[in-house]
């Protein structure tokens, strides 16, 4: 067993080797603490720190792959904004990301309160809810590009079959308002199970005694949601819309599988826009700043929301 | 006890990470890891058997220069990504597939491989003329010209039978045999849409029609013409009176299917409709045929796809890469890579193009012809960034379908011009010129 240096100068014993030295200067407090950390500190740095600052670079050079660039300052970002296919760009992803995340919460809390009901294979069920989100979103994206298909779609054939559409039907990924649809609905569908499990979770800890007090007090199915549910609901809400908000804004595989960001552009979204010019295109500048754009607007979203979670 | 002092603990953890940290320092395995190997990254090719027979002849190759040969292939979408980042690192492979502007964009990261296309354009009759095109740079040729995909016209006989039509030898004859097609109901499937064969057909008309992007010098911006405005108009018309709006959303497998179902009666498209249709013993292979790409007023050309290789400055082993390549291209290997691609794989040089498989199908016999009136994108101008950015961004087919969605040609075609325009206005590789 070692003996601490200070117990061997105690007792009078000649002093340890170097290794013992620098044994004991390892073993003190600050020392052996900040060491711990520095895994995860190394982590952070190497996997987002680094990244972050390099798109920062890269955004304000212009860098082709292959070839180091000069500074050029803001010029990737005057580029960018004045081109029309940014714009629209843009434009999408306001429109996909305001209209699903709307979409996911209102079916995720209606959801959680059907799965949040006594019923039979309530776990059985409560798990099968979950596969869109844990399968992985290119394959599944795939069987939704076979599902959309122009020649063999499943939607169309079913629908003119129950006599819902006219023969075709619409072409849905290659027209501007049905490829939104379409990417939404997929969107939609992939995160409505992190909604609905999470509120679940919410819904679970909301004690029962409130609704027994509310019935007393006369409130129907519908206040009790209004005025008991939804109140206390609110944080948990606030945390995942927030959270899928990111989510939703920096998607990248659903469209870039589904339509590549046609037709014509209308449903590019900074992600895969980001990818095509800087990655497929060569212009690491540029694409660097198209999804630097990304980051105030998320920065915004998160202060306003966590602001409003601490307030809660 | 016996248990793990915490002691004990951080004196192994701390080792076995001053261990590892020293490896990656290094930079290398643990010298008994270490063994002389050639690297080459390729994509998952469309026909599995080619693959197969690029690692057998690297073995081969191994064998004899006393090397391992590794050849990794990966998803054709996921090359770009792979190629940035190895020339970010400066390190990976020694050799890597190339295509479009990869030759300019990677200029100065690629070693100069003139004294192999010199020996071995004497060896084989010369290149045909898009390989200097595609690969030779102001500073010298920066890939080895592997091969083409042919880019025909695939119709359907039966379909064109019926309607008592012979198939088009032009693209305004297409047109007018498109109309009485899609009467029949057996409409003409050309894509207009975020999608590569969308981009090849735009090329080949247009130059047929005496169109283009760029000027020779590269950043002179030529497509607002008369030539493109008859081009656009070609399309409206074809989009509105012989084919269907499927085409606004296809990607590069749905004119396969297309005509795979017995729907359409013409598509442009390498020949992959006609070899799946043969490996899944499909009853329309029998009615489905080949036919050169259409003419214009211009002549004809074509936008196949071009694929070489490249080697890295960065590897070890240029010369060892070179030996390499000039085993791919001895004639009886190259002609066996030939025969397992199922005649998909089509050689650069004029004497290698002689094998007998395209011969002896009379449904691809026009196949090796079409090398002699293949550019590569961008053409009359080198692939340059500018026309990269054109490519991935799909301004073409993108300019047409705003066209065909309404939009009035001159405005469709001023929209184009300023993509274009951007396109050019980034930092251009001095090979561009």
């Amino acid at each position: 067993m070692a003996v601490s240096q200070r117990a061997l100068e105690a007792t009078g014993l000649p002093r340890l080797g170097r290794l013992a030295r620098v044994r004991e200067w390892w073993e003190q407090e600050h020392v052996f603490g900040y060491s711990l950390i520095v895994p995860a500190l190394a982590l952070l740095v190497g996997l987002v720190a680094y990244p972050f600052g390099m798109a920062i670079y890269f955004s304000l050079s212009d860098y082709w792959v292959g070839s180091p660039g000069e500074f050029v300052g803001l010029q990737n970002f005057r580029d960018i904004v004045g081109n029309e296919m940014f714009q629209q760009t843009v434009y999408n992803s306001f429109v996909f990301s305001i209209i699903a995340v709307v979409f996911k919460t209102v079916l995720g809390v209606w959801l959680a309160m059907l799965l949040f009901r006594d019923f039979r294979f309530k776990r059985l069920i409560r798990g099968a809810v979950l596969l869109p989100w844990v399968i992985p979103t290119a394959l599944s994206v795939l069987a939704w590009g076979w599902m959309f298909d122009s020649l063999y779609s499943v939607v169309n054939w079913t629908a003119i079959h129950l006599g819902l559409i006219n023969p075709p039907g619409p072409n849905w990924l290659g027209m501007t308002s049905y490829a939104m649809t379409a990417v939404i609905a997929v969107n939609v569908w992939r995160g409505l199970p992190f909604f609905a499990i999470i509120v679940l979770a919410g819904l679970v800890s909301i004690p029962r005694e409130y609704y027994e007090a509310a019935e007393v007090d006369g409130a129907g199915s519908w206040g009790r949601f209004r005025n008991v549910t939804l109140p206390l609901l609110k944080p948990v809400l606030a945390v995942v819309i927030l959270f899928s908000t990111i989510f939703t804004f920096s998607d990248f595989n659903i469209v870039q599988v589904l339509t590549r960001g046609g037709p014509v552009n209308t449903t590019h979204l900074f992600a895969t826009l980001a990818y095509q010019i800087g990655l497929t295109g060569g212009n690491l500048g540029q694409g660097a700043a198209v999804s630097l754009f990304l980051f105030p607007m998320l920065a915004a979203i998160v202060f306003i929301q966590l602001r409003y979670i601490r307030r809660e | 006890m016996q248990g793990t002092s915490r002691r004990h603990f951080v004196r192994v953890a701390s080792g076995a990470t001053a261990g590892m940290a020293t490896w990656l320092a290094l930079g290398k395995a643990p010298a008994l890891a270490q063994k002389r190997e050639l690297t080459f990254l390729s994509w998952n090719h469309f026909v599995p058997a080619s693959d197969d027979e690029l690692r057998r002849q690297a073995e081969a190759f191994g064998k004899q220069a006393g090397v391992t040969v590794r050849v990794d292939t990966i998803a054709h979408l996921q090359l770009p990504s792979k190629r940035a980042a190895e020339a970010q690192a400066q390190s990976g492979h020694d050799m890597i597939l190339t295509g479009g502007a990869d030759p300019f964009l990677f200029e100065k990261q690629h070693a100069e491989v003139g004294d192999l296309i010199d020996e071995l354009g004497k060896k084989f009759g010369g290149w045909y003329p898009f390989a200097r095109e595609g690969s030779h740079t102001a500073s010298g040729w920066k890939a080895v010209p592997w091969f083409w995909v042919s880019f025909p016209a695939t119709y359907n006989m039966t379909h064109f039978r019926q309607a008592g039509l012979e198939p088009p030898k032009t693209w305004d004859e297409l047109l007018r045999h498109g109309k009485i097609l899609k009467k029949q109901g057996n409409p003409v499937g050309i894509a207009i849409s975020h999608c590569a064969d969308a981009n090849s057909t735009f090329w080949s008309v247009l130059w047929c029609y005496g169109g283009k992007v760029l000027e020779a010098d590269g950043r002179t911006v030529a497509i607002k013409s008369d030539q493109t405005e008859r081009v656009i108009e070609w399309y409206k018309e074809l989009y509105r009176d012989a084919m269907e709006p499927e085409v606004l959303s296809w990607d590069d497998a749905s004119n396969n299917r297309c005509i795979l179902a017995g729907k359409c009666s013409w598509i442009h498209n390498p020949i992959s409709p006609y070899a799946a249709a043969l490996a899944k013993s499909m009853p329309i292979a029998d009615e489905i045929n080949h036919h050169s790409s259409p003419a214009g007023p211009a002549g004809t050309h074509s936008a196949p796809p071009i694929n070489g290789i490249g080697i890295w400055k960065f590897s070890k082993h240029v010369p060892l890469a070179k030996d390499f390549i000039r085993f791919l291209f001895q004639k009886e290997n190259y002609d066996a890579w030939i025969a397992a691609s199922n005649a998909f794989n089509h050689p650069p040089l004029k004497h290698l193009a002689d094998h007998p498989i395209w011969a002896k199908n009379p449904k691809l016999a026009m196949l090796p012809k079409e090398a002699e009136y293949a550019h590569e994108r961008g053409w009359p101008a080198k692939p340059n960034a500018a026309v990269q950015l054109v490519q991935v961004n799909y301004v073409l087919p993108d300019m047409v379908a705003k066209a065909v969605n309404g939009m009035p040609t001159k405005r469709a075609m001023d929209w184009g011009q300023e993509q274009v325009r951007l396109a050019v206005q980034g930092k251009l590789k001095e090979a561009g010129a």
